[in-house]
């Protein structure tokens, strides 16, 4: 059983939902990154997810951009992202933990070659934002070999006919995006989410976390009670790394505590 | 999707699964729209009515004279908007329109796929949304106040280089957010599925056409045909007509900046290794992680870090072969056309015009040479007052 089994099902049982906070590796720097992660573990976070920059980020929001451009700028580079997650591992044996990448940084060390190393490194998980399933196969297969999850994103407009291709592929959990367009602050909780999240519940048996606009513990409750197992939050938690200032770790462990709690909260209070 | 677009290894859909949907009602109504008379009507009407169709093939014989060859312009420079960019820019927003798209958004680099988008919008009552590197609307000012004359309004993009990339970063984005009222009217041969394969749909007029009056006027095909490469729509709309003709010699012209010894050029085939940009397989500028280099050109509308996928596709079968030309001699072109021919070439065009200038004597004499002229000067004397300087 890989670590997202094991944690998706430990929740199940316990009645519970993931949050799972989102960062850029590297930002703002090599050791604030480690203490803020050290922080989301200290607020409660049931996995992790975690981008290792790209200069061009075409699904990300200005957040995001921003802080992947002052990543490279300070020159942090790949082998240094992976080099931090096998840090983020000795802090956690059964943590979760997931990958956002685009494709030109797997192309560029051959996906045998990138998916070894994630696996050195202790992760188990990687969505690639520009792979679509039509062209995923060689990669996933890649990803497979070397016992790394293969995870995908679900959009409010993919199709019955591309969700069972996506489900053919999938590990780990499916990223299903709360709204069109990239990520960043603006939340969408529609029925038509709604319509998404019971459409991929009976195509796929993996767990279905909401990412895209989750910034508030409200919001994260509204996904929950739309159906969703768990959450992702990336843009607001660089904010608040940046608002915070010396106190990072704190503002950080408190979010992440609250985002919990509120995923956590019974479904039916929530509405 | 119908098919994954692939040249050989090149091409194919590298998008967010935002995209994907919109990507996939795209490729269908391209296809309907080829089997539509109403369509093809349309689309031929106003090609001839708004556009100018056809543009003249001109015989620049001073200029022949002077180099021992014969060199005919396809000129595209004349066509409405001053170049190449509004055969594609019509295209795209006639199917739009088919598609029942309220809104065009578009990037541009030197501004003229904006104009073309711009006008396109205007004339078929779409409104238009644009986005330019803040670069680029520095150095290609008339641009930006002719898209905002006709009513399309215009986005700075901060973020990167500033330049085309950037934009086209900025574009998609607006796409995946707005995809179900808009439809992104990409200005060049790249990208992901369907848009290389549309865009030369919509550009392999200028070949068709050069072709048929070339043959018409000395019976015979050109020896060499030669076009500038920055994403690559206008070389492949003058290239594909060509494709099956082996005797003809084909020849794209990169923008070699400031030289190919220095960091500081876009010669993406001659230097760049494969790699994924804007949903596409192609040649990039890239390090070791894949990281995508900043691009330098003095023409804004080559100044690209990655190129067309089917330009990798023919440099890879040895189809076309692929050269470049530095920023001083595109400047020293684009003042020999000027006062030769009476005809002020676009900064891009003039990377093509180099290449002739520079090799001519090492061809035989009376060697037939068709250049594709793609674009005027107007909107370059600022960029070229100030190089002067």
């Amino acid at each position: 059983m890989n670590r997202y089994e094991a944690r998706f099902t430990a929740l199940r049982q316990a009645g519970r939902k993931a949050f799972i906070p989102f960062t850029i590796l590297g930002f703002p720097d090599r050791a604030r990154c480690l203490r803020g992660i050290e922080a989301l573990l200290a607020g409660g976070a049931a996995a992790l997810e975690l981008g290792i920059a790209f200069s061009d980020p075409l699904a990300d929001g200005a957040v995001i951009q921003q802080a992947t451009h002052e990543v490279l700028a300070a020159g942090f580079r790949v082998r240094d992202a992976l080099a931090l997650v096998r840090d983020i591992r000795a802090l956690d044996a059964n943590l979760p933990i997931g990958l956002l990448v685009y494709h030109n940084i797997v192309a560029a060390r051959g996906p045998e070659r990138f998916f070894d190393d994630v696996k050195a490194a202790g992760a188990d998980g990687v969505l690639i934002a520009d792979l679509p399933p039509e062209t995923a196969a060689e990669v996933a297969e890649a990803a497979k070999a070397a016992e790394v999850a293969p995870i995908f994103m679900v959009s409010p407009l993919t199709g019955e006919d591309r969700l069972r291709q996506i489900g053919a592929l999938a590990e780990g959990f499916l990223y299903v995006v709360s709204r069109l367009g990239i990520t960043g602050s603006d939340t969408n909780f529609d029925e038509q989410l709604r319509a998404t999240l019971a459409r991929t519940r009976r195509l796929s048996r993996l767990p279905l976390c909401v990412g895209f606009g989750v910034s508030t513990p409200e919001a994260a409750r509204q996904m929950i009670a739309l159906g969703a197992d768990g959450v992702v939050t990336g843009s607001r938690i660089i904010e608040i790394i940046r608002e915070a200032g010396d106190n990072f770790p704190t503002a950080v462990q408190s979010f992440c505590a609250a985002m919990q709690r509120a995923v956590d909260e019974p479904a039916a209070q929530a509405v | 999707m119908q098919s994954l677009g692939y040249f050989g290894p090149f091409g194919g859909v590298y998008a967010p699964e935002t995209l994907m949907p919109a990507l996939e009602e795209l490729e269908a109504a391209f296809l309907a729209a080829q089997m539509d008379s109403t369509f093809q009507d349309d689309l031929q009407r106003l090609s001839a009515e708004f556009s100018g169709r056809p543009t003249p093939l001109f015989h620049a014989q001073n200029l022949s004279r002077e180099l021992g060859v014969e060199v005919y312009c396809k000129r595209e420079d004349l066509l409405h908007g001053g170049a190449h960019k509004t055969n594609n820019a019509l295209g795209q927003a006639l199917l739009a329109k088919r598609m029942g798209k309220l809104r065009l958004i578009a990037e541009t680099g030197a501004g003229q796929h904006g104009v073309a988008t711009a006008m396109a919008g205007a004339l078929l009552g779409l409104s238009v949304e644009v986005y330019m590197g803040e670069v680029d609307m520095a150095r290609q000012q008339p641009n930006v106040f002719r898209m905002q004359l006709l009513g399309a309004k215009v986005h700075p993009v901060k973020t990167g280089g500033r330049t085309l990339k950037d934009a086209i970063n900025a574009a998609l984005r607006d796409w995946m957010t707005n995809v179900r009222t808009t439809h992104y009217v990409l200005g060049t041969a790249a990208g992901p599925h369907p848009f290389p394969t549309m865009v030369k749909y919509f550009q392999r007029i200028i070949g068709d056409e050069a072709r048929a009056q070339i043959l018409k006027k000395l019976n015979q095909l050109p020896s060499k045909v030669v076009a500038c490469v920055g994403g690559g729509s206008n070389a492949i709309g003058i290239f594909t007509a060509f494709l099956d003709d082996a005797d003809v010699e084909l020849i794209g012209v990169e923008p070699g900046g400031q030289g190919l010894d220095t960091a500081a050029h876009g010669a993406v085939l001659a230097r760049g290794t494969v790699g994924t940009l804007h949903g596409m397989r192609s040649y990039v500028l890239q390090d070791e992680d894949g990281q995508i280099h900043e691009t330098h050109s003095i023409s804004a509308g080559l100044d690209y870090p990655s190129v067309g996928p089917e330009h990798a596709y023919l440099k890879s079968i040895g189809r076309v072969r692929y050269e470049s030309a530095t920023d001083e001699e595109a400047i020293a072109a684009f003042h020999r056309l000027s006062r030769c021919e009476g005809i002020i070439p676009a900064l891009e065009p003039a990377h093509a015009i180099a290449y002739v200038l520079r090799m001519a004597q090492t061809w035989p004499r009376g060697t037939v040479v068709l250049l594709n002229l793609c674009g005027r000067g107007d909107k370059d004397l600022q960029t070229v007052l100030e190089y002067t300087r």
